[in-house]
């Protein structure tokens, strides 16, 4: 062991002073949070799909506005009313003018002697308004009560459950009695009183929603929040001397993202149906609008003789709130620090 | 009467099925047939008489009980307790002679005293009965309602047990009519007392003199089944022995019940009716109301007399019953509706008809609309159109909405369906443009309607007015009342003077479409007053 | 823990009452009378029922009237059915509403966890996508339809249950199906995301390095801390279900309270109205009580203080 391994200076080669610094260099362009955020959307396919048929879709429904206006909502055809979908050069029975009736296809353009060159997509209501045109139009207000109530569920709601969470104490207490109370007065005493001082229509639709909508995200926020509060990250912050509204949006907003996302999620659906169902018992949007809620309503009385009636509006609102909550997991997952991994 | 009830579809007649068919399976093999399973599209709310305010209430009072009188087919004055009749020459004192055989499910007989006593416990101003406004013209009715006389100073008594004495303030032409309706039936003063503030409130806490009784009605529940009432007098025409009545609130739900044969008829909705129009168990019930439109008559636009006859002419009215309602609904020929009252073989609905008033004509309308504007010096006009929020209103508003705003230029409509109970609250207050509204007969005579547009009538919400008007039906029930022609002279004129102004603008007459199986025979379906009487119904082989 | 009982019991009948105060005052702004034949009515006899009724006192003394009479339990009388105590009417109604309600949470929250869990465990396979997007279908169909498609599929065309009214307990599949759909949804989507969370933590990779089997990992970990945002979310929904759906029981004609409360307040029916909001609001207020205090037990991390922080 006597040997011993001689190092010289010669052993050393001094690297040129730029090449040292090139090591070091990091080859991907530094991402800021949201920029990383938008590269794991990305990668997730289903979320990505999603996104572009929301897009697709508040695109066609908003910019139906130029073509779809009060004075083509108001029109009626009673003489072209139930027929179903037709679409010229498709022979398939359901898309071609044919209804089932007592299990026989029935050729109901024929039927009722409509002009030859006269057809509608997914076919027309009771008074023979076209059903697709009132689909668009429907899935836009939809779309807007679904978004004022998710408005109202991220600000008011996200907020009051931090606040609530964090505070703790007599605050939390006063500010949980709050929402008991919000949840216990009945939505639908609240929407009567609405269309005494408003219009029946959106606007109390939208004022009901906003005033009781956010409870159930404040709880839940609530309640992670106390959990969060204790967590040697937050604990570490706060020794640090971070102020209060720093944490909540540094730390607790991200850790809170997964229940956010996913109770946004169940907010758009109750909205919608919230509308529905104030249309179901009549006090909805008012004629000659229309929601998605309302052709549900409509259609569900038919069905048994006008399923088309009840098929398309479900499958649009089928197909819109799984594109919502797939790019809202997308985004939980691309949001959510826990599984950034 | 009870406009509920025609506004509001769901609780229009009671269609009640029977639900369970094993209900009557006791009874001997053939009285066991006999059972018949109907649709309700509302709850019982109550048996006691005097405070019942609604359909449901009334048909089942009407077969469970009995008055003087029954109603037969067509409104036909059938013998109830009572076996004979006088009626005093200036036609103002009634007596009745009852039947010696009719019994209480208590045991007790049915005597004059239970008329005695329920006509005074409904008059009397503690009880609240919403539907004692029928008793006015009984000789110090109106007065005991109002708390200026005592309840016993009514024109009804009894002269021992059998003979019942009925005076009269006024001739009242219908009063025959209105000893079929229910709020006239007797009642048994020791059931009253025995069950106290119960009464009325169970299928246990009431007593029954007609041909069925009610059983297995906790108060609240969906379901309950009429028997056979063995102490009935005239029991060997009953034959039914049990009727299952089934509260379904969706027509869907009510229809599927029917394919699946575990109901005997239900009600349909317009748009079952419109695919069902080639059923052979379709059974069109026409009712004895009429919806129409009002106008606001303190609001400077709806004086107009061309604006509002701009807004009548141009809806295609047989568009609307056809392709909108569906329902069997027909166009409304007036304000009255049609089957209500005839004079040597005429419809009053058709005597007092005004063509004009229920036309369509677009031209002409445009031409009206353009002169109407120029009178009120405007280029548009925002018109608020007020209903319910039923089913067939807001189909009605729709319809009218875009009647209106396509052919009429510079009309902007703007439509509120709110609840029955908004939409009165605002009627009463003037807070509206033109109401779709509807009103029904209680009992067959066109005064029940013609009583509205009188100017001091507190239902009259359009304010509209017309000397000629209220001198003609104030004749009618004063110095005309006693001449049949005559008084019927002064209502056709004063329909006309209706129409001819446009005062409001009759849309339709109310049906309900229903469909129920062959085999049920014999049920007895009126329009005004009770609807259902099921005493000769059968179940055919 | 006693002391905090008794603060929150204090607190609850607090927000008991504020509820009654709110809910009488802006239900007495509602248009209208409870009167169902007011067309018919004359001045005078609208005065005279006005007084039979206590309606012609000034509001705040009908209110302290009512206030009276609910601490004696008398909850007045109903206008939609003459001389039905209010407290009759609820109790004749609530059970067929709480049996529904109670049935379908559990089957919603039973069958959404094992729904749940199964997508987590597969989470990013084919089964993790089947899953969501049956959990999503189940959520975006309004029940109202599913109970239609139920009703003319199942009951009429298959014939396996009844079609509709109320009896025994296969008339209450359906409906349970019909209501449980929505928290079945829910509950899966949160439990895989819970679970996505803590599968991926390190207390986990440490069980699986002891050698726990997945079921076990599943089981005795994961689930607990999964279940913790979910707990909040199914009491007051509960509360929610079990004081019935309207459109449910209009559908499959069940005599439930979900109807008569919607009617009531479209009918001015002021005594039912308080009624059913109170037992609503009694139930919410205790539902969240027990959600705080079940919080403690399974999250040894809150804990349940009487002085807050």
């Amino acid at each position: 062991m006597e040997e011993k391994i001689k190092l010289s200076p010669d052993s050393f080669e001094a690297l040129p002073k730029a090449e040292e610094l090139d090591n070091e260099k990091i080859a991907a362009p530094s991402l800021t949070f949201v920029q990383d955020a938008w590269r794991r959307l990305k990668m997730n396919k289903g979320a990505f799909i999603s996104l572009w048929i929301i897009v697709l879709m508040i695109v066609v429904a908003f910019g139906s506005s130029f073509f779809i206006d009060h004075a083509s909502l108001v029109k009626s055809a009673p003489n072209y009313a139930n027929l179903p979908a037709k679409i010229p050069g498709v022979p398939i029975n359901g898309f071609n003018g044919k209804l089932k009736v007592s299990g026989e296809w029935v050729d109901e353009y024929k039927q009722n002697n409509i002009p030859s060159g006269k057809y509608f997509v997914l076919g027309t209501d009771y008074l023979g308004r076209s059903l697709a045109e009132r689909i668009i139009y429907g899935t836009k207000v939809s779309l807007i009560v679904a978004l004022v109530a998710t408005f109202f569920d991220l600000t008011i709601g996200v907020a009051y459950g931090i606040i609530s969470g964090w505070k703790g104490g007599r605050v939390d207490n006063v500010m949980q009695r709050i929402i008991e109370i919000i949840s216990s007065v009945p939505s639908l005493v609240i929407v009567v009183l609405m269309l005494l001082v408003l219009k029946p229509g959106m606007t109390s639709i939208i004022a009901a929603i906003a005033i009781s909508s956010w409870t159930t995200m404040a709880r839940m926020i609530r309640a992670e929040t106390l959990q969060l509060k204790s967590q040697e990250y937050v604990l570490a912050a706060r020794s640090l001397g971070e102020s209060a509204p720093k944490i909540a949006w540094k730390h607790l907003v991200p850790n809170l993202s997964s229940i956010i996302i996913i109770q946004t999620m169940y907010t758009i659906p109750t909205a919608i149906f919230f509308e529905a169902f104030l249309s179901f018992i009549g006090i909805g949007i008012s004629a000659p609008e229309t929601s998605l809620g309302v052709l549900l309503n409509d259609g569900q009385k038919n069905f048994q003789f006008l399923p088309y009636q009840m098929w398309y509006p479900a499958i649009v609102l089928c197909v819109l709130m799984i594109a919502f909550n797939l790019l809202g997991d997308g985004l939980r997952d691309a949001f959510d620090p826990k599984t950034r991994r | 009467m009870k406009i509920n009830k025609f506004a509001k579809l769901g609780t229009v007649v009671a269609l009640s099925s029977l639900f369970l068919v094993a209900c009557g399976s006791k009874s001997s093999s053939t009285a066991s047939k006999q059972v018949l399973n109907w649709n309700e599209t509302a709850e019982l709310p109550t048996m006691d008489l005097s405070t019942a305010t609604d359909v449901v209430s009334f048909d089942t009072l009407n077969n469970t009980n009995e008055g003087l009188y029954r109603l037969g087919k067509d409104s036909k004055i059938e013998p109830g307790i009572a076996t004979k009749t006088q009626v005093s020459s200036d036609g103002m004192k009634y007596t009745f002679t009852l039947r010696k055989n009719a019994k209480w499910s208590n045991g007790q007989k049915v005597t004059a005293k239970d008329f005695v006593y329920s006509w005074q416990r409904t008059v009397n101003p503690k009880t609240a009965s919403q539907y004692a406004y029928l008793f006015s013209g009984i000789a110090n009715a109106d007065d005991i309602m109002n708390g200026k006389k005592a309840v016993s100073t009514l024109g009804i008594k009894a002269e021992g047990n059998y003979k019942l004495v009925v005076t009269l303030d006024k001739k009242l032409p219908y009063f025959k009519l209105l000893m079929g309706f229910p709020v006239f039936f007797p009642q048994n003063e020791k059931a009253v007392k025995e069950y106290g503030s119960k009464y009325g409130t169970a299928s246990k806490y009431m007593v029954y003199n007609g041909p069925f009784k009610l059983t297995k009605w906790t108060g609240s529940n969906l379901s309950w089944t009429l028997k056979k009432n063995n102490n009935y007098w005239d029991k060997k025409d009953v034959k039914l022995s049990a009727i299952n009545f089934k509260v379904n609130k969706s027509t869907t739900t009510s229809y599927n019940l029917y394919q699946s044969g575990k109901l005997d008829e239900t009600t349909l909705s317009a748009e079952q009716a419109k695919q069902l129009a080639n059923s052979k168990e379709l059974v069109t019930r026409k009712g004895a109301s009429t919806f129409y439109l009002e106008y606001n008559q303190t609001k400077k636009e709806y004086q107009n007399a061309n604006i509002r006859k701009a807004i009548s002419l141009v809806i295609d009215r047989k568009q609307f019953v056809n392709k909108v309602l569906g329902d069997g609904s027909t166009v409304a020929k007036g304000l009255a509706s049609t089957g209500l009252a005839k004079l040597n073989g005429e419809d009053f609905a058709s005597a007092a008809s005004v063509k004009s008033a229920v036309a369509t004509n677009r031209a002409e309308a445009k031409k009206l609309w353009a002169k109407g504007l120029k009178e009120l010096g405007v280029t548009s006009l925002n018109i608020q159109l007020l209903s319910d929020d039923t089913d067939k209103a807001k189909d009605s508003t729709t319809f009218l909405q875009s009647q209106i705003e396509e052919n009429l230029s510079g009309a902007k409509v703007s439509v509120s369906n709110v609840p029955f109970k908004t939409r009165l609250a605002r009627s009463e207050s003037g807070d509206f443009g033109i109401v779709v509204t509807g009103w029904g007969a209680d009992f067959s005579d066109p005064i029940s309607f013609l009583d509205l547009f009188t100017s001091d009538n507190s239902q009259n919400n359009g304010k509209w007015k017309n000397a000629e008007y209220d001198k003609l039906i104030e004749a009618s029930k004063t110095t005309d009342a006693g001449n049949t022609t005559k008084r019927w002279n002064d209502l056709v004129k004063a329909q006309k003077i209706l129409l001819n102004d446009q005062g409001i603008s009759p849309l339709y007459q109310q049906a309900t479409a229903t469909l129920v199986k062959s085999k049920v025979k014999g049920v007895i379906y009126n329009a005004a007053g009770v609807n259902y009487n099921f005493k000769n119904t059968y179940i055919a082989k | 823990m006693r002391k905090y009982l008794l603060k929150r019991v204090f607190y609850m009948l607090l927000t008991l009452f504020l509820v009654a105060t709110i809910t009488f005052f802006l239900m007495k702004l509602m248009p209208g009378t409870p009167y169902s034949n007011q067309e018919k009515m004359t001045p005078q006899q609208i005065k005279i029922m006005n007084e039979q009724y206590g309606l012609n006192k000034p509001v705040w003394l009908q209110y302290l009237i009512y206030l009276g009479g609910m601490l004696h339990g008398d909850l007045g009388t109903s206008f939609q059915y003459s001389n039905q105590p209010v407290s009759y009417l609820i109790s004749s109604r609530i059970g067929a509403s709480a049996q529904l309600g109670l049935q379908a949470m559990i089957f919603g929250v039973l069958v959404g966890i094992i729904i749940g869990s199964f997508a987590a465990i597969n989470r990013n396979t084919w089964i993790d996508t089947l899953c969501t997007v049956l959990s999503i279908i189940g959520k975006s169909v309004p029940n109202f339809v599913l109970a239609v498609l139920l009703q003319f599929y199942i009951a009429l065309k298959l014939g396996w249950f009844p079609i509709a009214d109320w009896g025994g307990f296969s008339y209450t599949v359906l409906p349970t199906i019909a209501l449980g759909v929505g928290p079945l949804a829910e509950t899966a989507r949160f439990i895989r995301t819970g679970m996505v969370d803590v599968l991926s933590s390190d207390y986990i990779e440490l069980a699986r390095a002891k050698g726990l089997t997945k079921f076990g990992i599943v089981y005795h970990h994961a689930l607990r801390n999964s279940l913790i945002p979910l707990v909040t979310l199914i009491g007051p929904y509960t509360v929610a279900l079990m004081t019935g759906s309207m459109v449910i029981e209009n559908i499959f004609s069940i005599p439930g309270i979900g109807e008569q409360f919607v009617k009531s307040i479209t009918t001015n029916d002021y005594p039912t109205i308080m009624g059913v909001t109170m037992l609503f609001s009694a139930g919410l207020v205790v539902v969240i009580l027990l959600t705080d205090i079940v919080y403690g037990i399974i999250d040894p991390r809150i804990r349940l203080s009487g002085n807050g922080d």
